[in-house]
């Protein structure tokens, strides 16, 4: 009780509520049970404590001799004390006060903690550090003990002490209102009200204020609990109000010296006191929106309906082969319809489409990886001839790094940032390869050169945060590769890379498959990754399959109007080519799922949409052992039409030049 | 990593130093007068003014201050204006108690505190949700009321723990434990539920990183996700809160002393409040602080030891 746990300081949700977005927070936190009945107790009990002159059945000092330390009886609801006095009326005549004591402090901190975090904000680095190391001296002085000294010197002066515990708890509220007050400070709108010219104090109090108003009331309903234990823990210690002024810590301190002969009495009391702090405390998670739900975790799922699958395989050469695979939100949309492509050994597929396409759910399929409550709901995955559809978790994690491994779309949190890379890497070389760690050591240096990395001994003793993103992405395919998987399943492995690096990576991709006859699944939004790399591209729009096929008669003759619209949309303009001013795109935006139209999903956006579009239509060979899904696709191809990137560019955004007049400064 | 604990040790020295000042300046700046307080209130003005000059409190206060850090340095805290007794000796046989009861509860909260929260945040489901709920609640009883609850329970009702008193170590360690074990158990209900909550926090979070998938997708045993490299990530959080606990407890011991009759600091600087001994209390307020910031330098330690980010930097 000394240092203060505003525990939630750290797991408190510091993340700063946009104001529009705030105003329906406080009524929406009523409507639960929970949060509603600690709000209702704590009005209970501030109305009868404070009105408890008015109504107390019993004057405090009227005493009951016959009825000495009663149970609850007709006569005395709460039963009495020691001295026959009606419990009731003195635990409510006693609530006033450590009510208002808390709220000083409360009142006391968060006055000084506000403005001096407002201030630390404000007035930039120099003025922050003394404040903060000021505070942290503060922080670190035994509260209890202090407050402990005062009362020894200037005696039994409960709210003089409680506005003490305040200021000491200031510096606590300070360092959590600082981090919130200078991420307000780094959003735009504050900088932009102060470029139009609005006064420190009113940037403060209109907009920096309210922004921190959750976090305020989380930690406003946490101290306001603790400062009552603290208050109740003085009075336990008989530092509160003087006999026959009831309090609840003397009242409970009573109590023990009875717990032989009247235990009843540690009850009332202590229920009252327990049930404020517990209703302070709930109504703080409520605020912080933690309380809400607990969601249960990954938990293995059931495995999916075992379906009769026809094991011939329809491409016997293929390595891999996606057959109608079907991917659904349980008891919910689909999010991957009926998607069959197949992929030989030691070729590379990419996996295209805009966002929400359905691209990564396939991807991560394949590993079994689908994120919770999202699963299989139809369709096979056939893994040299074997489902991997309906596979238990044990059966799957044999398949995981050993045949099929994954690296991920950001290298800089795809790895561990506790382990060293050497840690890392030799654990899954020695369940993979049964060797041991001296060895495994000289496998993972072995890897990391594999990938590029010539001082493979510095990395290996280095932790992720100490590595460059392309660094890490090499080590992430080093990891990958200690299981000699046959396939490898990338996930936008080079968008969070930067442009020189991305071209390393995507060679690299290509020195390995060529060296080890990796297969290569890979999903992008770059047409010019797939155009670089991919032997076979599969073009997904809305969870479908539009167009498949050779990579370069796809990328060449497009057949169906997305792929043509992605290709015009793709800002890799040919060199020599004038960059436009306008950057293409395709007017709308991918349909959610569970709102898929019947017909072409694609049309709505579609520049070629007929009548003809709106119904469901199968997908028809193209481009040889490719795919095509559009029912116009003769027609459109016959009529030689092209799709005008420019006609959809007249209704985008301008690529902006420079920021326009200062207000974003 | 060097500068970082040089930086973290100056800041433990000043903040003893303000402990130091900050009770001085408490006790002297009021008018304090212990010649009044030894004496009784039968005693006439200049009985008390003779008896603050004897105790050397006529003296400029820059003079006294310095008097006193002189001593302090030298490991001397002065003696009781009450029972002339020597502050550091008295305070060092009880230190001990103190300790004790607040690492075992700590100790004790971590393990509890951890195995229930990890357990919640892996098992999820209602099983998580009543773990964390019933520790929102436990973090909210008062401790001397647990206490309480605990006696009535644990010594009256199944008669299995003596209800208060202390027995030296050195007369009978299984004593020695018995009579710890009330408090420690009170003193846990809280800290577990902290810790608890923590840990499960902690865990949700480890468990959902990103890297987690870089972990399952080479097949990477449950347990071997879960137990060493989630567990890893939620250490850091799990031993600062343990760090906090500990000072908490310490702190916390006034009260856990009083109710179980022990002979700790808590009981010392609650006698010395009673009686206005300054001395003494300023005393119980330099060792108070001494411990928390041992304390949270060797949470720094430890902290460096378990985070790269931290150890590298």
């Amino acid at each position: 009780m000394s240092v203060l746990p505003l525990d939630a300081a750290d797991d408190v949700s510091t993340e700063v509520v946009p104001p529009t977005q705030r105003r329906r927070g406080l009524p929406a936190v009523l409507r639960r049970p929970g949060p509603a009945i600690a709000v209702g107790w704590l009005l209970l009990v501030v109305v009868l404590s404070f009105t408890a002159p008015l109504w107390r059945p019993y004057d405090i000092n009227e005493q009951d001799l016959a009825n000495r330390l009663s149970l609850p009886s007709g006569a005395h609801w709460l039963g009495t004390d020691p001295l026959g006095r009606d419990l009731l009326s003195r635990i409510f005549t006693a609530g006033a006060q450590p009510l208002l004591a808390a709220a000083l402090t409360v009142l006391v901190a968060f006055g000084i903690g506000i403005p001096l975090a407002l201030i630390a904000a404000e007035r930039g680095r120099r003025v922050e550090q003394v404040i903060s190391r000021t505070t942290e001296i503060l922080m670190a002085l035994p509260s209890t003990i202090i407050l402990l000294a005062v009362i020894g010197v200037i005696g039994v002066k409960t709210y003089i002490v409680m506005a003490i515990l305040g200021v000491l708890i200031s510096a606590a509220v300070y360092r959590i209102m600082l981090g919130v007050a200078q991420s307000v400070r780094q959003r735009l709108y504050v900088d932009a009200a102060r470029v139009n010219g609005l006064g420190s104090l009113r940037v403060n109090t209109v907009h920096v204020l309210p922004a921190m108003a959750t976090v305020i009331a989380v930690q406003a309903a946490q101290l306001f609990g603790i400062a009552i234990l603290i208050n109740a823990g003085l009075a336990f210690l008989g530092f509160g109000p003087a006999e026959p002024n009831p309090s609840w810590g003397i009242m409970i301190q009573d109590a023990s010296g009875h717990v032989y002969d009247a235990p009843w009495l540690l009850v009332p009391t202590g229920v009252v006191l327990a049930l404020t702090v517990v209703a302070a405390n709930v109504l703080a998670d409520a605020l912080a929106g933690k309380a809400a739900h607990v969601k249960a975790p990954a938990r293995t799922r059931k495995t999916a309906p075992v379906r009769v699958v026809d094991g011939t395989p329809a491409d016997p050469a293929a390595a891999l082969e996606v057959r109608d695979l079907t991917v659904s939100v349980d008891d919910g949309p689909q999010l991957v319809s009926d998607v069959s492509f197949a992929l030989q050994p030691g070729r590379v597929l990419g996996l295209v489409g805009e966002s929400g396409c359905g691209k990564t759910m396939t991807a991560r399929s394949l590993l079994g990886l689908l994120p919770d409550g999202v699963s299989v709901s139809g369709g096979s995955i056939l893994w040299q001839g074997r489902d991997l559809v309906g596979l238990s978790e044990k059966q799957a994690n044999a398949v995981r790094g050993r045949e099929i491994a994954m690296i991920s779309q950001e290298p800089m949190v795809a790895l561990d940032p506790m382990f060293s890379v050497a840690y890392q890497l030799i654990g899954p070389i020695r369940r993979f390869r049964g060797v041991g760690r001296r060895e495994a050591r000289q496998v993972a240096a072995q890897l990391l050169r594999q990938v590029g990395i010539v001082d493979a001994d510095r990395v290996l003793k280095s932790y992720p945060h100490q590595l460059s993103g392309g660094m890490a992405q090499r080590v992430c395919i080093a990891l990958a590769l200690t299981g000699q998987p046959q396939l490898l399943v990338a996930d936008e492995p080079t968008t969070a890379l930067d442009v020189t690096v991305q071209a390393e990576i995507l060679s690299l991709l290509r020195a390995l498959v060529r060296d080890t006859g990796l297969s290569v699944v890979i999903v992008s939004h770059d047409l010019g990754v797939v155009a670089d790399i991919c032997d076979d591209v599969v073009v997904m729009y809305a969870g479908q399959v539009v167009e498949s096929g050779r990579t370069a008669p796809v990328l060449d003759d497009a057949a169906h109007p997305y792929t043509m619209a992605l290709l015009g949309a793709n800002p890799h303009v040919p060199d020599g080519v004038p960059m436009p001013t306008r950057l293409a795109s395709i007017a709308g935006t991918v349909p959610a799922p569970g709102s898929w139209p019947t017909g072409c999903r694609f049309a709505g956006r579609c520049q070629f949409t007929q009548d003809e579009c709106t119904v469901p239509f199968p997908a028809l060979p193209a481009h040889g052992e490719g795919s095509v899904l559009c029912i116009r696709v003769d027609e459109i191809h016959d009529a030689g039409v092209r799709w005008h990137a420019d006609r959809v560019g007249a209704e985008t955004a301008p690529v902006p030049s420079a920021p326009t007049a200062g207000a974003l400064s | 990593m060097l500068g970082y604990l040089a930086r973290r040790l100056a800041l433990a020295v000043l903040t003893v130093l303000v402990a130091v000042l900050i009770s001085f300046l408490l006790v002297h700046a009021t008018d304090g007068s212990p010649g009044a307080i030894v004496l009784g209130p039968g005693a006439t003005p200049a009985e008390v003014a003779a008896k603050n000059a004897e105790l050397g409190w006529d003296r400029p206060l820059v003079t006294q201050f310095f008097d006193y850090l002189g001593h302090l340095v030298r490991g001397d805290l002065g003696t009781s204006i009450i029972d002339s007794r020597d502050i550091g000796q008295d305070l060092a046989t009880r230190l001990p108690v103190t300790g004790f009861i607040a690492l075992f509860a700590t100790i004790l909260s971590g393990l509890v505190g951890v195995f229930l929260g990890v357990t919640a945040a892996v098992r999820g489901g209602r099983f998580g949700t009543f773990i964390t709920s019933s520790s929102g609640v436990a973090l909210s009883l008062p401790v001397f009321w647990v206490g309480i609850l605990f006696v009535y329970v644990l010594s009256i009702s199944l008669g299995w723990l003596p209800a208060t008193g202390y027995v030296a170590f050195a007369d009978s360690p299984v004593d020695w434990a018995k009579s710890l074990l009330l408090p420690v158990l009170a003193l846990t209900v809280g800290g577990a539920a902290i810790v608890a909550r923590t840990a499960n926090a902690g865990m949700r979070d480890a468990l959902q990183a990103e890297h987690i998938r870089t972990l399952r997708a080479l097949g990477t045993p449950a347990w071997r996700i879960r137990y060493v490299h989630a567990l890893r990530s939620t250490s850091v959080p799990v031993v600062s809160v343990l760090g906090i606990q500990f000072i908490a407890l310490f702190g916390g011991s006034v009260i856990i002393e009083n109710l179980f009759a022990l002979p700790g600091l808590g009981q010392a600087s609650q006698a010395a409040v009673s009686a206005h001994d300054f001395p003494a209390l300023i005393g119980v307020v330099i060792v108070a602080t001494v411990v928390v910031v041992l304390t949270n330098l060797l949470l720094d330690l430890v902290v460096a030891a378990l985070d790269p980010k931290v150890r590298t930097a």
